[in-house]
């Protein structure tokens, strides 16, 4: 492969995978806690792209009953993104509060809160094609600020200065804000005492309440988090492309699945590492197959999963009795 | 007035009867222990004080204060820390941040690292193995990990559950000098043991449990020459 198109692909599968990183984190997270796995994740991200947008003074150009219709007012895109992803957010701890606890309260089999879950996101779905339409929505251009509209890509020639790298602008930002974002939630969940907490729940309910820790209140800050990382992931991939209408989150929400069954349920690092691998896989794969490439994702977690199948860095489960 | 002071508590553990009209008290600088065989309701106990499980009926007060229906966090917060059963020590973060996380309801920072540096010399060992994960470290040096993290909420109630189990007999011992050590300071503690034996030489006064009944109580001394006693469990 030329080298200019192998750097090229190179950076767009690690703006796309940091996406996928930060997306598969909210899942991960809310795994490692409760050990289910909440299928409404992909319906979050949806939500989250929706609310920025509406946000930001956005008007609905879909057909659904709220048709043409927008907020009277509009916030700055910084100020948006993190409006619409905590707002994700409290959606995640209301489905969470709706269709999880009742069944953990009850002690109910963890197989029926994938299944509460599922419907969740069905209801999410079909009620944003009932408000809003089935219709693609898209941000405005100048969404990044009038720099990012001037210049739509930035060229990089430091390969081979007669041959520059052409990378869209908007990628380079959301690989940036990515970054920014795994880089916080390091030190969220290693260094401070929230986290640390937050893996104590994890480790051992039962020790971590001993120990004065609130376990209700970490699933709580869980979803919280979970939602708002699945939200935030769904507005940058929304401004990079555009929001495909109510299914929007559900390729995403199942490609996140991969992303963390390849990198190890519950694992935090291998949440990044599997997001870094599909998305460096999905960049490489040729034009000519380019209609392939969602299949590229699934493809590869069956093959590594024949040959690791606790994941790239989960540990193998040891079944106690 | 006791410290700790159940009365008529019963718990129901997968429909069997765990405890049946159980009462027990302790005052404050005692040491108690919960003697009996496995599976005679001592951990329950244990378990209901911090409320990780539910009761079916009866009141526990602590200091004059109800906490039946307390959170199991806020028992914390009141005063009361478990070393649970089989240490349960976070195996996948350190030594240092376990006693970190011992004192989880704390927020005072400078007392926290003073408290650090105070378990690292009752335990030296804990020290030498600071920054290794928990996971990796032996039986006995996890027990004391167990006790130093409880220790870390500065209680004023310590529950200690089978501190001796699946331990060397060196080990136990050097486990048991330092309950000793903490008796002679004053603090209050509830010892749950199988090992009979150890836990009257070590306590004030004893209960039996048998069934989820108490059996017999008194004088952890006078408790270990009952015939009774004798016959079941210091064999």
């Amino acid at each position: 492969m030329d080298i200019t198109v192998f750097v090229q692909n190179f950076l767009n599968g690690l703006s796309i995978g940091t996406v996928y990183a930060i997306f598969a984190l909210g899942y991960t997270i809310v795994f490692s806690i409760l050990g289910i796995i909440n299928f409404s994740h992909g319906a979050i991200f949806t939500l989250g792209a929706y609310f920025t947008y509406f946000l930001i003074g956005g008007l609905n150009n879909g057909s659904g009953i709220l048709a043409n219709a927008g907020l009277p007012f509009g916030l700055p895109f910084v100020l948006a993104i993190l409006v619409g992803s905590l707002m994700a957010g409290f959606c995640g701890v209301l489905i969470e509060r709706l269709a999880f606890k009742p069944l953990r309260t009850r002690g109910a089999d963890p197989l029926l809160a994938l299944v509460s879950s599922l419907g969740v996101a069905l209801v999410i779905v079909n009620l944003v094609q009932y408000l809003i339409g089935a219709e693609i929505l898209s941000f405005p251009s100048n969404v990044f600020g009038e720099f990012v509209n001037q210049n739509p890509s930035i060229n990089f020639n430091f390969v081979d200065p007669s041959r520059p790298i052409p990378i869209r602008t908007v990628q380079i930002i959301i690989f940036a804000v990515s970054l920014v974002i795994l880089v916080l939630l390091a030190y969220l969940i290693n260094r401070t005492k929230f986290g640390k907490a937050l893996r104590a729940v994890a480790e051992n309910p039962i020790t971590a309440s001993l120990l004065g820790v609130s376990v209700d209140r970490y699933i709580f800050l869980t979803f919280l988090l979970s939602g708002f990382l699945g939200g935030l992931a769904g507005t940058l991939v929304g401004t990079s492309f555009s929001i495909s209408g109510p299914y929007f989150g559900v390729t995403y929400g199942l490609k996140g699945l991969a992303v963390i069954v390849l990198g190890g349920l519950g694992d935090i690092p291998g949440a990044v590492l599997g997001g870094l691998v599909i998305g460096l896989a999905e960049a490489f794969v040729p034009g000519d197959f380019s209609a392939y490439k969602e299949a590229v994702a699934f493809a590869l977690l069956f093959i590594i999963l024949l040959v690791r199948p606790q994941g790239l860095l989960g540990r193998r489960l040891i079944q106690k009795v | 007035m006791p410290m700790l002071e159940i009365a008529g508590l019963s718990v129901n553990y997968g429909g069997i009867q765990a405890l049946v009209d159980f009462n027990l008290h302790i005052n404050e600088g005692e040491v108690v222990t919960l003697i009996g065989s496995n599976g005679a309701g001592k951990t329950t106990t244990l378990r209901a004080i911090s409320r990780v499980i539910r009761t079916k009926s009866g009141t526990i007060q602590f200091n004059g204060k109800d906490i039946t229906r307390s959170e199991a966090s806020s028992v914390v917060s009141a005063g009361i820390a478990q070393s649970p059963e089989g240490r349960q020590v976070l195996a996948r973060q350190s030594v240092y941040d376990n006693l970190e996380m011992g004192a989880y309801i704390r927020n005072d920072r400078k007392g926290i690292l003073e408290d650090i540096e105070l378990q690292f010399n009752r335990f030296p060992r804990l020290r030498e193995r600071k920054a290794q994960m928990a996971g990796t470290l032996s039986g006995g040096e996890q027990q004391m990990l167990a006790i130093a993290r409880a220790l870390m909420s500065r209680p004023k109630l310590l529950l200690l559950d089978e501190p001796s189990l699946g331990l060397a007999p060196l080990i136990v011992r050097e486990i048991f000098g330092i309950i000793a050590q903490l008796h002679a300071q004053g603090v209050t503690i509830l010892l749950v043991e199988q090992n009979a034996k150890i836990a009257l030489q070590h306590a004030d006064r004893a209960y039996v449990l048998e069934a989820g009944r108490v059996v017999l109580e008194g004088d952890a001394k006078e408790l270990a020459n009952n015939e009774r006693v004798k016959q079941a469990y210091l064999g």
